[in-house]
C-alpha cells in the first residue's frame, strides 16, 4: 500500500482497539494502479524470477474464492515484493508474521482473544480472532468505495502460520503468489547466501528431453526381421507336454532351486531377482549374452589389479552376470524339474570370498554382494570418466535398484540446512519396539488396500501392529540428533544440535525394503532376532516420501512448484508400486529358513528351495516380511501379462 | 472470564486498552510470549505430538472427515470443530506432564 491509504486508514483502525499495529510499512500488498490483470502467470515474485503458475494449481482448486480473485483482480504485477519484510522465519522454517520488540502480545482487536487463531487483515491490519473476523470484513467494506485493495477488507493473513483466510467464506484459501513468496523467505531464512536453497545435481536436462522428444510406436517386425525370428529361434512350448496338464497351468519361470548346504539365503534371493520383472526381462532379452561376454572373454587390464590374488586367467573367467543368464535360461525353460545354481554359488564364492562357506548367511547381505558381482566394472578408456551417481547408467543391477536418497540436516540455533544426495539399492527400515497412539480412534479409510480391505495404517497402529508405511513414515520423519551428534554449522561456526530427515530424491524401479530384524548389541556381545509382525500392502504409493511432498510438508500449508524435474506428471504416475516378492525368514537368528512369495499372474507361489507350491494371498500377508520388493506399477501389469509363444 | 466479553467497535478515537485488570492467565501468557518461551514450548510440544504419532491420527481425522464430506465442502472451521474433542482428549499423559513441568519451572524462575 502507498503512504497516503495507509494514513487515513488510522482512523478506522481506532475504531478496533489493537495492541499493535502489524505490517510496520507498506503492508504486504502493494498495488500501484486500478488496472489490473487478473492472470496468476504474470505474477512475479520480488526476485524477478516468475513464478510460474504451473496447470498444477488451477486444476488443484476447482472453485477458487471469489474474494481473493477480486483482491488479486486489484492489485499491480508484483504486490508480494515487501512480504519478506514483514515475515519471521525462526530456526525450523516456522515463519509468522514478524512483531516488533515489546509488541510480540496479539490479541483480537473486539474481543482481546490471544487464542487459537489471529487473523490481520490485508487491507487495515486489524487483527482479529475467527469469531470477529467476519464481522470485520463485512463491517469495513461499507466505509470506502470498492476500487482500491485497501478498502477490501475480506482476505486476511493468519497471523502465526502466514497462511491466507477469506473472512466471508470463512475458509482457508491459497495464491500460488503468496505461497510462493513465502517458501522464498523461509528458503532464504534457512541457507548461509541468502539465495535460492542448494539446488539438486544436475540432471543431465538434455538426457531428459531426448527421452521425452522420441514418441512412443509399438515395434512390430518388418519382412527381414520376422524371417530372421523364425530362422534363428525356436518358440517355447506353451503346454510343456511331457510334464502333464497340470504344469501347464503355471506360469513361466517357475522352477525350484535345489539347497546346496544351507543355500536357502541365496535361494530365496534368487527367486525375487529371477523375476524382477526388468531384470529378467533385460536377461531373457538378451542383453548379456554368456557367450559374448567382453568381461569373460578378454583379459581386461584393471582386473590384473585387483587386490585378491587370483590368477589373471581365474579373474577373466568370473562374471556373475553371465551365471545368472545360464540361470535365467535354465529357469525359464519350461523344465520344471529343480535346478541346482552351483556354478552360481562357485563363482559367488570366488567374489564374496569372505562369504565362501556352508554357514547360513544373510540373505540382504547376500543381495548386496550380487548385485555388486553383477555390477560391471567400467573400462575407463570406454566410459565417460564421470558417470552421475545413482542414475543407473552403469550396469543393470543399477538401472533397476538404484535410487537416490536426500538427506537434510537442519541447525536448530539458525535454521541452516545441509543437504547431500546419496544413490541407495534399497533401504533398510527399523522396526520400532513401541508403536504408540490410544485404541480409542475410530479407523478411518485410507488409499492403500491393506488386508484386502480399504483400512487405515493408524488404525492398526492404534491397536500396535506396524506397518511398512508407518516404518517408511519414521524414516522420512525429523529425527533430532542426540547432543553427542552435534553437527558443524557452517553459518553458526559452531556445533550445534540439529534435525535430520531423509527423503527420497529419485525412485529406483524396484524398491527393496529390508526390515531390520537382525538387531546386535555390542554391549552384551550378542544379537538377537526380532520377530515382530509387520504387515505391507500389496500396493505402495510412495510420493508421501518422496522429497519433493517432505519439502512441502516441511513449509506448511503451501501450493507452489516445486524446482526441478519432481513435479513433472511421468514422476506422478512412477510413485504408485506394486508387489511381486517376499523373502521372509523363519527361526532363531543362526537356525533359520528363508522361503520367497512370488506374485505372478496375480497368483502368489511360496518357493521353499526345491518346493513350490501355489499359496492363499493370506498366507503370504501373514508372513514375517525381511526383504520386500516393489516394482513400478507400470512395468507390472506388463509382468502379469501371460507370455505366449510365437 | 472476562476475556469473553465482546465490545462493539465504536468511532472513539482514544479507547482505553487497559480498562481492567489483565488476569492471571493473560499475564502468565503475556510473560510466555514476551521471554520467547511460549515459542520454546509450542516447538517442543509439536515435536513430541509428532513422536507420539498423535498428529498422523488427527491428519486422518481430517481426512476421513473431507472425505465423507467431499472434498469441496470442508473449511478450516469444521475440521477444527470435528477434531477438537477427540484431539483433546487423545494427548498422552505424559506429554501434558512434561509441558506442565516446563511451565512450572519457568514460572518459579521469573518473577511475576
Amino acid at each position: 500500500m502507498s503512504s497516503s491509504p495507509k494514513s487515513s486508514h488510522k482512523n478506522h483502525r481506532s475504531h478496533f482497539p489493537l495492541q499493535k499495529s502489524l505490517f510496520q510499512q507498506n503492508a504486504a500488498f502493494p498495488h500501484s494502479s486500478p488496472v489490473h490483470t487478473t492472470s496468476n502467470k504474470t505474477a512475479n515474485s520480488s526476485y524477478g524470477k516468475p513464478i510460474s503458475a504451473s496447470n498444477n494449481f488451477a486444476g488443484d482448486f476447482n472453485h477458487p474464492c471469489p474474494h481473493l480473485l477480486e483482491l488479486r483482480s486489484k492489485l499491480g504485477p508484483n504486490p508480494f515484493r515487501n512480504l519478506q519484510d514483514c515475515l519471521e522465519v525462526r530456526p525450523l522454517g516456522r515463519v509468522s508474521v514478524r512483531r516488533e520488540l515489546g509488541q510480540e502480545v496479539v490479541q483480537c482487536g473486539a474481543c482481546k482473544a490471544s487464542s487459537p487463531r489471529l487473523f490481520a487483515c490485508v487491507a487495515c491490519a486489524a487483527v482479529s480472532c475467527q469469531l470477529h473476523a467476519t464481522s470485520h470484513a463485512a463491517q469495513a467494506d461499507d466505509n470506502t468505495g470498492c476500487s482500491s485493495p485497501s478498502s477490501f477488507h475480506a482476505i486476511a493473513v493468519d497471523v502465526d502460520r502466514v497462511e491466507l483466510f477469506c473472512c466471508v467464506c470463512k475458509d482457508q484459501v491459497y495464491d500460488s503468489g503468496f505461497d510462493a513468496a513465502v517458501v522464498l523467505a523461509q528458503t532464504a531464512a534457512s541457507s548461509a547466501i541468502g539465495s535460492i536453497h542448494c539446488p539438486p545435481p544436475p540432471v543431465p536436462a538434455e538426457n531428459l528431453r531426448k527421452r521425452r522428444r522420441v514418441e512412443y510406436k509399438p515395434w512390430t517386425p518388418d519382412p527381414n526381421e520376422r524371417a530372421l525370428i523364425v530362422e534363428k529361434s525356436s518358440p517355447l512350448p506353451s503346454r510343456p507336454s511331457q510334464l502333464g496338464e497340470a504344469d501347464a497351468e503355471l506360469p513361466w519361470g517357475l522352477r525350484g532351486l535345489n539347497n546346496l548346504g544351507n543355500t536357502c539365503f541365496m535361494n530365496s534371493v534368487l527367486q525375487a531377482l529371477l523375476h524382477t520383472p526388468p531384470l529378467r526381462n533385460y536377461f531373457l532379452s538378451d542383453k548379456h549374452n554368456r557367450y559374448f561376454c567382453q568381461q569373460r572373454n578378454n583379459v581386461i587390464s584393471t582386473r590384473s589389479h585387483d587386490s585378491n590374488n587370483h590368477s589373471n586367467k581365474n579373474a577373466a573367467r568370473l562374471c556373475l552376470a553371465c551365471d545368472l543368464d545360464a540361470m535365467f535360461s535354465a529357469v525359464f525353460s519350461g523344465d520344471r524339474t529343480p535346478y541346482s545354481p552351483a556354478k552360481f554359488l562357485y563363482s559367488w564364492w570366488q567374489h564374496a570370498s569372505n562369504l565362501a562357506s556352508y554357514e547360513q548367511q544373510d540373505a540382504h547381505e547376500f543381495f548386496i554382494s550380487m548385485l555388486d558381482g553383477i555390477h560391471e566394472k567400467l573400462q575407463k578408456d570406454k566410459r565417460k570418466p564421470q558417470i552421475q551417481t545413482g542414475s543407473g547408467d552403469c550396469c543393470i543391477a543399477h538401472r533397476v535398484f538404484s535410487g537416490i536418497l536426500r538427506s537434510d540436516v537442519m541447525c536448530t540455533a539458525c535454521g541452516f540446512t545441509s543437504t547431500t544426495y546419496d544413490p541407495c539399492i534399497d533401504i533398510s527400515l527399523d522396526l520400532e519396539t513401541n508403536v504408540g497412539g490410544p485404541a480409542k480412534l475410530t479407523s478411518a479409510k485410507s488409499n492403500h488396500s491393506c488386508n484386502g480391505v480399504p483400512d487405515s495404517k493408524n488404525a492398526c497402529q492404534s491397536t500396535g501392529v506396524s506397518t511398512l508405511m508407518g516404518c517408511l513414515d519414521r524414516f522420512t520423519r525429523p529425527e533430532r540428533l542426540g547432543s553427542d551428534q552435534k553437527f558443524y554449522c557452517q553459518q553458526c561456526q559452531v556445533r550445534q544440535e540439529s534435525l535430520k530427515q531423509m527423503s527420497i530424491r529419485k525412485l529406483p524401479l524396484v524398491s527393496c525394503f529390508h526390515i531390520k530384524r537382525f538387531e546386535h548389541s555390542h554391549i552384551k556381545k550378542m544379537s538377537k532376532k526380532v520377530d515382530r509382525f509387520l504387515q505391507f500392502p500389496f500396493s505402495l504409493d510412495m510420493s508421501p516420501y518422496l522429497s519433493s511432498s517432505i519439502l512441502r510438508s516441511r513449509f506448511g500449508n503451501r501450493i507452489f512448484p516445486f524446482d526441478g524435474d519432481e513435479s513433472d506428471s511421468p514422476n506422478e504416475l512412477s510413485s504408485e508400486f506394486e508387489l511381486f516378492a517376499v523373502i521372509t525368514h523363519s527361526g532363531k537368528l543362526d537356525a533359520g529358513h528363508y522361503v520367497t512369495y512370488l506374485r505372478l499372474s496375480n497368483q502368489w507361489y511360496k518357493c521353499d528351495d526345491a518346493w513350490i507350491t501355489q499359496v492363499n494371498d493370506n498366507i503370504v500377508r501373514a508372513a514375517q516380511g525381511y526383504m520386500i520388493f516393489y516394482v513400478q506399477k507400470m512395468l507390472y501389469y506388463k509382468a502379469s501379462e501371460r507370455q505366449v509363444a510365437l | 472470564m472476562r476475556s469473553s466479553v465482546k465490545r462493539p467497535p465504536t468511532p472513539d478515537a482514544e479507547e482505553e486498552e487497559q480498562d481492567r485488570e489483565p488476569t492471571l492467565q493473560e499475564i502468565i501468557n503475556i510473560k510466555l510470549v514476551e521471554s520467547g518461551e511460549k515459542e520454546r514450548l509450542k516447538e517442543l510440544l509439536r515435536e513430541r505430538l509428532v513422536e507420539c504419532g498423535w498428529k498422523d491420527e488427527m491428519k486422518t481425522l481430517c481426512r476421513a472427515f473431507a472425505r465423507k464430506r467431499g472434498r469441496n465442502n470442508v473449511t478450516v472451521d469444521d475440521l477444527v470443530h470435528v477434531i477438537t474433542p477427540k484431539g483433546r482428549a487423545s494427548i498422552p499423559d505424559s506429554v501434558k506432564a512434561e509441558l506442565l513441568q516446563r511451565i512450572r519451572s519457568f514460572l518459579a524462575s521469573t518473577a511475576l
